[in-house]
């Protein structure tokens, strides 16, 4: 990205226009922030109350003259009323925790205030979702359209009502400055690929004593030790160490993202399977290791890559 | 849940059908709409509420499809035909208001989304305003306020409320908060005239009519519709007195007396129209006659513009046509209840009036002749003297067999006053008041009937309320210079005179054609009570709010300013007069002024304060880069901050540095007071040149 300089001055008002109205997260909406836009039901509602004093006028009709003032009242009153829905709101974000491109991210927003608030329309991409805020809080869910593996930055919020009659639209939009990565369109494979099948995966090597702790299996207790010492402990033993299983970047063959997305499916299935591996990445390698913090690693360096060009053909 | 998604449904889009619920809200809302007009309008209308309703809930349980564009054509074919059979023509008032009302209630057929439920609530409101058209009263506006209410809340749900205590909760703020703008603008907005003639209701000819005739059917007697009200503003006339004039009839053919209109008789005469009736605020006629009584009348809407006053009528605040036989019209008919304040004498008119005497000895050439002959033996009996004649006639109807009845037997023929006079001799105010005022035609006294009403119910708190039985005739004649009233009725039932026609017995004609009216049970104490405090309640309203226009307006504005001035005036009047009091009030004021000017000051010096310290300078920029995506990470220090955004910032970045280098400096530093101010000018500086020259958008990521 580079500063929009010598962009037409069209771009620059919009860019402005932009910054204008947006609101940043987390604090309270200002009044500067909240655009009023009369609704077509809205400027019927003026001509039905000039209707209505014309009625009274010609008619010399009193009440009509009183109904006519009331309903503008009311108008005035509706038009504050919707103002104050949204003025001085919070709004938060719970970043969606799993995210593979072609899929969904559901981006949870809270929305936080003193009042209650009422019918209020969130807006984000594609995803529209209701919200009320009630005893000080209320929470939605948006799904969001994932086309694309790699840091997704959080769209721009539209918050809009037209509570409570319909008359006016409050608006405001939030930018956050927030994002998540998105992990490559998982691909699964009938057999994830399997180097060198260790039989026997008991752990035969003595590696040691622990501390007992119940639960422990009776077997593997140290009896002799605790007839020494009268400390009770338990033996450990440590399983051989694994065929290290490597998944490789560079030995697949294809499209970077179908390779990208191969990889994503097995480190998935390995995860699933409780295996121990490494990835390699061109300029990224991720030690063998086990356990989610691993997978989150081994997917979120997925999502990071960057494809290099294929320098001279390549493979 | 579902409730909950449904009501969803109805927010997200326009062109969500509505659900079952808010249709029948819809309904439920027309039919309050509906009932305010009901007892104007046919009872079909509410026939076709009841079908477009049941065609709406079968097509929602069998899912049929929605109505055809040929079923709503027909429909709306159907209303306009049969509003023709009902009224004759679609052009009248009755008949748009009726078209109004029917295409709201057909609207419920092609109500699908939540702008056609938006457009009919619309439909609704309009057609409350219409309803005043037919009535202003408490009851109408109790009503309106529920109807619109329920329309309000109607509107609610369409924005998107899901539970019943937030409709309603929203709908009381919206009312409640409404409601002392509502009354502002009632009471100081500025009412303008009639912009351009619209369709007027036709309004029945209540009250009386301007021909009588012995023997027809006693009609107002059985009628309680109200007349008038009246309110006296000095003092009241006894029950005597209160002889309201409304009509003189002066043209007699044998059988009935009839009015003849100031236009007739300008034609008949040969002269200009406004010798026989002028247009103005004082009567061109009444010379300097003396007032005696001031009223307030409030009006009642009617198609005719008669004007009751009590004997002459003298000056009026609005412009009325003032006839020269002492009566008065108004210059159009009343559309809705109206207040006129009136003068009057209280006695019949002392001058003739632009027709000739002669014109008031008229009579047929012949007809009647039993009773011609009774006028003249009568007239040879009182040996040629006019006012013993006219006792003697009088006194002949004080005896027996004379009766005075509501119900008497219906004559027919030509010699009716014969057939009154010796056969039936029974009858009321209308026949005595003819036969008298014959008689005095024949004997060549001038002589009219006059037509209006006597009497008047008094209520506690002080009005008057003349009803359609209260409707009396009498006779005026011209005698010594002046007309004089002649009363016949009191001679037979001075009880009528004192007590108004219920007193009168064998009155089994009152109120025949009002069989649930309150008035039958005036001898029933609480019922009594009951009734009278809902009129009183009721004549308030009229005249407090319906009847506020332009002219009360004013006349409120003007008493708040005189008001206003008085509190002024008594303050000024007050303060200095105290004496001892009024230096020390002056010290007090003057060290509260320098108090708080002293206070602003201060203020004003630390927020200048505050904005010139490098602190708040700081803070500011920070939170303008905020806004700007280069905020500060959480447990950053504001010059860390600074310097980790200069490969960001572009150009701004050298003043970012100088930004981070003069803040260190300030708060770490022990710097000379003039070194200080020289820094915090420069920092000055560098934020302004960070903010000028801050790219767009930020440089990388």
């Amino acid at each position: 990205m580079s500063p929009v300089a010598g962009h037409g001055w069209r771009d620059r008002l919009a860019e402005r226009w932009r910054r204008r109205r947006v609101s940043p997260l987390e604090a309270p909406l200002r009044q500067r922030r909240l655009f009023l836009l009369p609704t077509r039901f809205g400027m019927g509602w003026v001509v039905l109350v000039f209707l209505l004093l014309l009625v009274g006028t010609n008619y010399q009709n009193s009440l009509a003259h009183g109904l006519a003032f009331w309903l503008f009242a009311v108008g005035v009153v509706g038009l504050l009323r919707a103002w104050r829905n949204l003025l001085g709101l919070r709004l938060r974000l719970r970043l969606p925790r799993e995210v593979f491109a072609g899929g969904r991210a559901r981006l949870g927003v809270i929305l936080e205030a003193r009042r209650d608030r009422s019918a209020l329309m969130l807006q984000a991409a594609d995803s529209v979702a209701r919200v009320d805020v009630r005893g000080g809080r209320g929470e939605v869910e948006l799904a969001l359209p994932t086309p694309r593996r790699g840091w997704m930055t959080a769209p721009r919020l539209r918050l809009d009502s037209t509570w409570p009659l319909g008359l006016v639209r409050v608006v405001a939009w939030i930018e956050p400055d927030t994002g998540w990565l998105v992990w490559p369109r998982p691909l699964e494979e009938d057999a994830p690929s399997r180097h060198g099948h260790t039989p026997g995966l008991e752990p035969r090597d003595f590696a040691g004593l622990r501390p007992f702790m119940p639960g422990d299996r009776p077997t593997r207790l140290a009896w002799k030790s605790w007839s020494r010492t009268g400390v009770l402990t338990t033996k450990v033993f440590d399983a051989p160490p694994r065929g290290a299983l490597w998944l490789d970047y560079d030995a697949d063959v294809g499209d970077p993202e179908q390779r990208l997305s191969r990889l994503c499916g097995r480190v998935l299935a390995l995860h699933r399977a409780g295996e121990r591996f490494g990835l390699r990445l061109p300029g990224v390698v991720l030690a063998p290791g086990v356990g989610a913090a691993h997978r989150r690693a081994a997917l979120d360096a997925l999502a990071r890559f960057e494809a290099v060009p294929p320098e001279g053909g390549g493979p | 849940m579902r409730r909950h998604s449904g009501t969803c449904s109805t927010v997200l889009t326009d062109n969500r059908r509505l659900d079952g619920a808010m249709l029948r809200r819809l309904f439920i809302g027309q039919c309050l709409v509906l009932a305010l007009h009901l007892a104007y309008l046919p009872a079909w209308l509410a026939g076709l509420a009841l079908g477009v309703a049941g065609y709406r809930v079968v097509q929602r349980r069998r899912h049929l499809p929605r109505a055809s564009l040929l079923l709503r054509l027909a429909a709306v074919g159907g209303l306009v035909v049969g509003l023709r059979a009902q009224y004759g023509t679609l052009g009248s008032m009755e008949g748009l208001i009726g078209l109004l009302l029917g295409v709201y209630l057909l609207k419920l057929l092609e109500t699908h989304d939540r702008r056609d439920a938006r457009v009919l609530v619309m439909i609704g409101l309009v057609a409350v305003a219409v309803a005043f058209l037919h009535d202003q009263g408490l009851l109408m506006a109790a009503g309106a306020l529920v109807a619109v209410a329920w329309l309000v809340q109607s509107l609610i749900w369409l924005a998107g409320a899901a539970t019943l205590r937030q409709a309603w909760g929203e709908t009381a703020w919206l009312l409640g908060l409404s409601a002392p703008l509502m009354a502002l603008l009632f009471l100081g907005m500025p009412r303008l005239g009639p912009l351009w003639a619209m369709p007027q209701l036709d309004r029945a000819a209540t009250g009386l009519t301007d021909t009588i005739a012995p023997g027809d059917v006693a009609e107002l007697s059985r009628s309680d519709a109200r007349a008038f009200r009246a309110r006296f503003l000095g003092p009241v006339p006894s029950p005597a007195q209160r002889y309201w004039r409304v009509y003189t009839l002066s043209h007699f053919d044998g059988i009935r007396w009839s009015r003849v209109t100031p236009e007739e008789q300008a034609a008949t005469l040969g002269v200009p129209p406004a010798r026989v009736a002028r247009s103005g605020r004082r009567s061109p006629w009444a010379g300097e006659a003396q007032s005696r009584f001031e009223a307030e009348l409030l009006l009642e809407p009617d198609s005719r513009p008669w004007r009751p006053s009590l004997g002459t009528p003298l000056t009026v605040d609005e412009p009325q046509r003032f006839l020269s036989d002492a009566t008065l019209e108004g210059r159009a008919p009343l559309e809705s209840r109206a207040l006129l304040v009136l003068t009057s004498s209280g006695i019949s008119p002392t001058y003739p009036g632009a027709v000739p005497l002669t014109w008031h000895t008229l009579l047929p050439r012949d007809g009647n002749p039993r009773t011609r002959a009774l006028a003249r033996r009568l007239w040879r009996e009182s040996g040629a003297d006019p006012e013993r004649y006219l006792r003697a006639v009088l006194a002949r109807f004080g005896q027996a067999p004379y009766r005075y009845t509501l119900s008497p037997p219906r004559l027919t023929g030509t010699d009716r006053m014969d057939a009154f006079l010796f056969d039936s001799r029974a009858g009321y105010c209308t026949h005595y008041a003819s036969a008298t005022a014959m008689l005095a035609r024949l004997a060549g006294i001038p002589a009219r009937v006059v037509a209006g009403f006597l009497g008047g119910e008094r209520h506690p708190e002080g009005h008057f309320t003349v009803r359609d039985y209260d409707a009396h005739a009498w006779v005026e004649v011209w005698r010594h210079g002046a007309w004089r009233r002649l009363d016949p009725t009191a001679a037979i039932a001075p009880e009528r005179i004192e007590q108004g026609p219920q007193a009168v017995a064998g009155s089994e004609a009152f109120l025949a054609d009002a069989p649930f009216s309150p008035l039958r049970w005036r001898e029933l104490g609480w019922a009594n009570q009951l009734r009278l405090g809902w009129e009183r309640l009721e004549y308030r309203w009229q005249r407090g709010v319906v009847g506020y226009q332009d002219e009360a307006r004013r006349t409120l504005v003007a008493e708040l300013v005189r008001r206003l001035e008085g509190l002024l005036d008594l303050l000024a009047a007050r303060l200095p007069g105290q004496g001892a009091l009024s230096p020390f009030l002056g010290l007090l004021g003057a060290l509260v002024l320098a108090l708080g000017g002293t206070r602003l000051a201060r203020r004003g010096r630390r927020y200048l304060r505050v904005r010139g310290d490098e602190r708040m300078l700081i803070r500011e920029l920070q939170a303008w880069l905020a806004r700007r995506g280069l905020g500060a990470r959480p447990g950053e220090s504001p010059a860390a901050h600074l310097r980790r955004i200069v490969p960001q910032a572009g150009r701004a970045g050298q003043a970012l540095e100088a930004c981070a280098r003069d803040l260190e400096r300030l708060a770490y530093a022990p710097v000379e007071d003039a070194e200080r101010r020289e820094r915090q000018r420069h920092l000055r500086r560098s934020v302004g040149e960070v903010r000028r020259h801050l790219p767009r958008r930020p440089v990388g990521r």
